[in-house]
C-alpha cells in the first residue's frame, strides 16, 4: 500500500468511525489539526481514535495523554500507522 | 403552572403542523416510527453526528419552541429508557469484542440525561437540569418537579419540560417478550377497537414550555397525581379528591383524553374513568402514536391542541369532541400497575 | 417555609454494611476497594473495585427476598438500604403507605446490572431470562413500592453521578411545598460489565485505586451500594432525633461538554452557589464539604477550581470515594450519609491516597483524622451531561 492509499484509507475509517456527516476524504487537508480545528473533534473522539487505530491497524495506544503526540494531523497518524501497524 | 406552548415529534406528521390540518399518518406495522423532521437543518453537523434518535427527537422538537420562546431557567425531561438504540449498540460491542477496546461514543449517549444535558449545551443554559426516569410515570414527574420549581422562585420563570421514548430493537425485543405487544400486526386504525393483549410500540418526542405567570399562556396545568398499584376504587378517590381540591365538579370536566392503547388486558381503566364522567366528551391519543412509556407527554400535547382549537374536526380523533373543551383531565396508565392524572384549563 | 430534617439513613458500601461499620472504616482509613469477589468481568484481574463483600443470595436472604427471582443486585442493595434507613427512622408501615409518604431513588444502570441476560434478551437469544420485565431504570424502585405498599409520591431520577443528590432536592421541596410530610430519599447502583466496559472506554479508570485531588491521580474506581435518608417534615418529627437539617440544595448544569466538565467550573460554581444562597449561609459558615472527587484529572482539577471560586478559604474537604469507589447514582446519597456521620460525630475523616496533592491547587484534602466542631457541611455531586447538584446539610442540636 503506497502512502497516498494509507491516506485514503485512513480518512475514510475517520468519517466512518466519528460518523462525520456528509465530510468526504478530499475535504479533510492532511496538515489540519484533528483537535481545535474545524472538524470539531474532541476527546471522546480521541479515544474514538484509539480504538480505529486498534480496529483497524492492530496499534495499541494506552491512553490520550501517549497519543496526544501521534493524534496530531492526518499526516502524523499517517506515519505512525505505517511504522507500527500490525495488520 | 401554565402551559405556553407545545411542540410535537411523533409518528403523525406534527413537525409541520400538518397534522393539525387533519393530516393522517396510517401505520401498518409492528412498530409505529416518528415521522422524522430533518434534523440537519437545525442541528450542527457536528453536533449531529454523535446524536442518537430519542436527543434527535427531543432536540427536534425543543428546538421550534426555544426558537419563538424566551430563554428558560431550565430544562426537565422524562424518559423511561432513553437513547436504547445507543445502549443496544454498546451492549454488543461488550459482547462481540469480549470486553475489550470499546467505542465511548455509544455509551455517552445511552445515558438517559444525554438529551437533558446536550440541550442545555446547545443552549447554553446552566439552568435547573434534571431528567426522571421513573417508567411511565416518568413525563408526570417532570411536570410535578416544574411545579416544585416554579413554588421555589422569586421571580416570574419558565422552563422547558418535555418526554421522550424511542423505538429500537432493544426495547421492542424485551417488551415483546414481556408480553407488552400484540402478536398480530395491526394498523393505527384499527389498534383501539382490538381488545386482544397487548398493544403496539410507539415513540416520540414532545415538549412543552411552562411558565409560572399566566402571561402569555393559554391553559393551566392544574393537578399532576400519580398512583402506583391502585384499586379501581382508589383511582375513583383520588380523581374525585384532584376534583375537589380544584373546586371543580364531575359536571365542570368538559373533555377526558384517555391513553387507551388496545390492549384488552388493561383498557377496562379507562371505561372506568369515562364512566365517571357521564357528560364529559372523550378521546383517544395512542392510535396516533402507539403505546410508550411517556405517551402521556403526546396525550398533554393533543390536549394543549384542543384547547387551543385545533385539531378539534381532526377526522381520526376518536370519541367524541365537538367543540374546543374548557377543562380537560388527562388519564393514562401503563401495565395496570402507574397511573398518571394530568388537569388542563383553558385561560381564555 | 416548613423546615426539612433527616430522621433516618441506611447505607451499604464496599465499606459496610451499617452505618456503625462504615463509620468505623472511614475513621480508621479503611478502604473498601479491592479485587471483586461477586462481580464477573474480563476487568475482575487487572481493575480494582468497590464492590459490596456480600453476594446476591446473601443479599436476597438478609431482605428475605429469597423468592423473588426477578430482582436483580440494584434491587437487593436498594432494598436493603431502605429497610435499614426506615427502621432507623421508626417508621411503621403504615406511615410507609400513607399518602403523604413518598419514595424518590436515584439510579443509572439501574435494572441493567446483569449485562449477559441483558444482551441476551435484547437480541431474542433464547429464552426470556427471570429479568426481562426488571431492565427498566426505576426497577428497583417499583420493587420496592410494591414491597412496602407506598401510595404515596414515586420518582426515580437519573442525572448519571449527581441521581441521588437531586432525589434529596425533590424529596425536600416536596416537604416544602407541602406535598409530602415524609419523603425517603437515596439511591442505588450495582457494578455492571455496562458501566465498567463504559468508563473503561472512555480511559478515565483507574488501574490502580483511585487516589483523588493527588497530582499523579490516574482515573476513577468504580464502586457499587446504596443508601438512603428518611425526610420528615418539622411537624411530623417534633420528638424524633435528628441527624440535620437539609437547609440548602442547588441544581445547575455545566452546560460544557456531554462527558467532561468545564475548565471554569461554571456548573459546579453555580450548584454551590444556588445551595448557599438557598441555606441563607455565607461561604465562610460551611465547615466541611465532601468533594465529589472522582479521582479522574478532569473532575479534580474542576472541582478545586469551583471550591476556589466559592470559598475564599476553602474548608477542610475530602472525598470519600477513596473508601468506596464511585458509587454512580448511589454516590450523591452515601456521600450524604458520610457527611452527616461527620456532622453528628464531630469528626473528619482522612482523603486516601493523595500522597503527593497538586501544588497548583494550593488546597489539598484533610488526609489525617482529626476532630472538628461541624455546624454547616456541604456535598457536592457532578455528573456527566453537566448535572452538578450540591447539598447542605445543618446541625440541629
Amino acid at each position: 500500500m503506497t502512502r497516498e492509499e494509507v491516506i485514503v484509507e485512513f480518512k475514510n475509517h475517520l468519517i466512518q468511525y466519528l460518523n462525520l456527516l456528509d465530510t468526504t476524504p478530499e475535504q479533510i487537508n492532511n496538515e489540519e489539526p484533528l483537535f481545535g480545528g474545524d472538524l470539531g473533534l474532541d476527546s471522546i473522539d480521541s479515544v474514538e481514535l484509539i480504538v480505529l487505530l486498534d480496529r483497524e491497524y492492530g496499534i495499541k495506544i494506552k491512553n490520550p495523554t501517549e497519543g496526544r503526540q501521534i493524534l496530531v494531523d492526518v499526516n502524523t497518524i499517517v506515519d505512525y500507522i505505517i511504522a507500527n501497524r500490525t495488520k | 403552572m401554565f402551559l405556553k406552548d407545545a411542540f410535537a415529534i411523533s409518528p403523525q406528521k406534527t413537525f409541520n403542523s400538518t397534522f393539525e390540518e387533519g393530516d393522517f399518518v396510517v401505520h401498518e406495522s409492528k412498530t409505529f416510527k416518528v415521522i422524522d423532521a430533518d434534523y440537519a437543518e437545525f442541528i450542527p453537523p457536528s453536533l449531529l453526528r454523535r446524536m442518537g434518535k430519542a436527543v434527535k427527537m427531543g432536540i427536534g422538537a425543543a428546538l421550534p419552541l426555544m426558537k419563538r420562546n424566551a430563554k428558560t431557567d431550565g430544562i426537565i425531561i422524562g424518559t423511561a429508557n432513553g437513547g436504547l438504540e445507543n445502549c443496544i449498540n454498546f451492549l454488543n460491542q461488550i459482547v462481540d469484542y469480549n470486553e475489550g477496546m470499546l467505542t465511548p461514543t455509544h455509551f455517552v449517549q445511552s445515558t438517559p440525561n444525554a438529551l437533558a444535558g446536550q440541550l442545555a449545551l446547545m443552549y447554553d443554559n446552566p439552568g435547573y437540569n434534571v431528567t426522571h426516569v421513573n417508567g411511565s410515570l416518568s413525563f408526570e414527574n417532570a411536570l410535578v418537579d416544574a411545579e416544585l420549581f416554579f413554588s421555589e422562585q422569586e421571580n416570574p420563570s419558565s422552563l422547558i419540560v418535555g418526554a421522550v421514548e424511542e423505538i429500537s430493537d432493544y426495547n421492542y425485543n424485551i417488551d415483546l417478550q414481556a408480553g407488552r405487544y400484540k402478536k398480530e400486526q395491526l394498523s393505527n386504525q384499527d389498534l383501539l377497537n382490538s381488545s386482544t393483549d397487548g398493544s403496539v410500540c410507539g415513540e416520540g418526542a414532545s415538549m412543552f414550555i411552562v411558565a409560572s405567570s399566566p402571561e402569555d399562556a393559554y391553559a393551566e396545568i392544574c393537578a399532576v397525581e400519580q398512583l402506583t398499584y391502585p384499586s379501581e376504587h382508589e383511582l375513583s378517590e383520588r380523581i374525585a379528591s384532584l376534583l375537589a381540591k380544584n373546586e371543580l365538579n364531575v359536571e365542570d370536566v368538559d373533555a377526558l383524553v384517555l391513553g387507551k392503547s388496545g390492549d384488552g388486558r388493561y383498557d377496562g381503566w379507562y371505561d372506568h374513568v369515562t364512566q365517571l364522567f357521564p357528560n364529559a366528551e372523550f378521546t383517544y391519543y395512542k392510535n396516533f402514536v402507539g403505546e410508550y412509556r411517556t405517551s402521556s407527554a403526546f396525550g398533554l400535547y393533543l390536549a394543549s391542541e384542543l384547547v387551543r382549537n385545533k385539531l378539534v374536526n381532526h377526522p381520526e380523533l376518536m370519541g367524541n369532541i365537538s367543540k374546543q373543551p374548557k377543562t380537560v383531565l388527562l388519564y393514562n396508565q401503563f401495565d395496570g400497575v402507574r397511573h398518571g392524572l394530568i388537569l388542563l384549563k383553558r385561560l381564555v | 417555609m416548613t423546615k426539612v430534617f433527616v430522621t433516618g439513613l441506611g447505607a451499604i458500601s464496599s465499606i459496610g454494611t451499617n452505618l456503625e461499620e462504615q463509620r468505623h472504616a472511614l475513621q480508621n482509613g479503611i478502604s473498601g476497594i479491592g479485587k471483586a469477589q461477586h462481580f464477573e468481568s474480563n476487568y475482575k484481574e487487572t481493575l480494582l473495585f468497590g464492590e459490596v463483600k456480600l453476594s446476591d443470595d446473601d443479599l436476597s436472604r438478609l431482605t428475605d427476598s429469597s423468592t423473588e427471582k426477578e430482582y436483580t443486585r440494584t434491587t437487593l442493595l436498594a432494598l436493603y438500604a431502605f429497610n435499614q434507613a426506615i427502621e432507623n427512622a421508626n417508621l411503621s408501615s403504615d406511615q410507609i403507605s400513607l399518602q403523604s409518604t413518598a419514595f424518590i431513588s436515584g439510579s443509572t444502570v439501574g435494572g441493567m446490572c446483569y449485562t449477559d441476560e441483558l444482551y441476551a434478551d435484547a437480541n431474542m437469544k433464547g429464552e426470556a431470562s427471570n429479568f426481562v420485565q426488571s431492565y427498566e431504570g426505576s426497577d428497583h424502585l417499583l420493587r420496592i413500592v410494591k414491597r412496602h405498599q407506598i401510595k404515596g409520591f414515586t420518582d426515580t431520577i437519573n442525572t448519571a453521578c449527581s441521581s441521588s443528590a437531586n432525589a434529596f432536592y425533590l424529596g425536600a421541596r416536596l416537604i416544602q411545598s407541602g406535598k409530602a410530610d415524609r419523603v425517603i430519599v437515596g439511591g442505588a447502583d450495582s457494578l455492571a460489565k455496562y458501566t465498567v466496559n463504559g468508563f473503561n472506554s472512555l480511559m478515565i479508570l483507574s488501574d490502580e485505586a483511585c487516589q483523588p485531588f493527588d497530582l499523579n491521580r490516574k482515573g476513577l474506581t468504580l464502586g457499587e451500594g446504596a443508601a438512603y435518608a428518611v425526610l420528615e417534615a418539622e411537624h411530623v418529627c417534633s420528638d424524633k432525633y435528628k441527624y440535620a437539617e437539609l437547609t440548602g440544595f442547588g441544581n445547575a448544569n455545566d452546560a460544557f461538554h456531554p462527558s467532561t466538565t468545564s475548565d471554569d467550573a461554571r456548573g459546579p460554581v453555580l450548584a454551590m452557589e444556588r445551595a448557599l444562597k438557598k441555606s441563607n449561609l455565607p461561604a465562610t459558615e460551611i465547615d466541611y464539604i465532601n468533594a465529589h472527587g472522582t479521582g479522574t484529572q478532569n473532575n479534580d482539577f474542576t472541582e478545586t477550581v469551583a471550591l476556589k471560586k466559592v470559598f475564599e478559604k476553602v474548608p477542610p474537604f475530602n472525598s470519600t470515594k477513596s473508601y468506596t469507589g464511585h458509587t454512580l447514582a448511589a454516590s450523591g446519597a452515601l456521600e450524604a450519609v458520610f457527611s452527616l456521620l461527620s456532622m453528628v460525630n464531630n469528626e473528619l475523616y482522612p482523603s486516601l491516597r493523595c500522597s503527593t496533592p497538586n501544588e497548583e491547587f494550593n488546597t489539598p484534602p484533610i488526609v489525617t483524622y482529626q476532630q472538628a466542631e461541624l455546624k454547616n457541611v456541604l456535598s457536592n455531586s457532578f455528573g456527566f451531561g453537566g448535572n452538578c447538584t450540591s447539598l447542605i446539610f445543618s446541625k440541629c442540636f
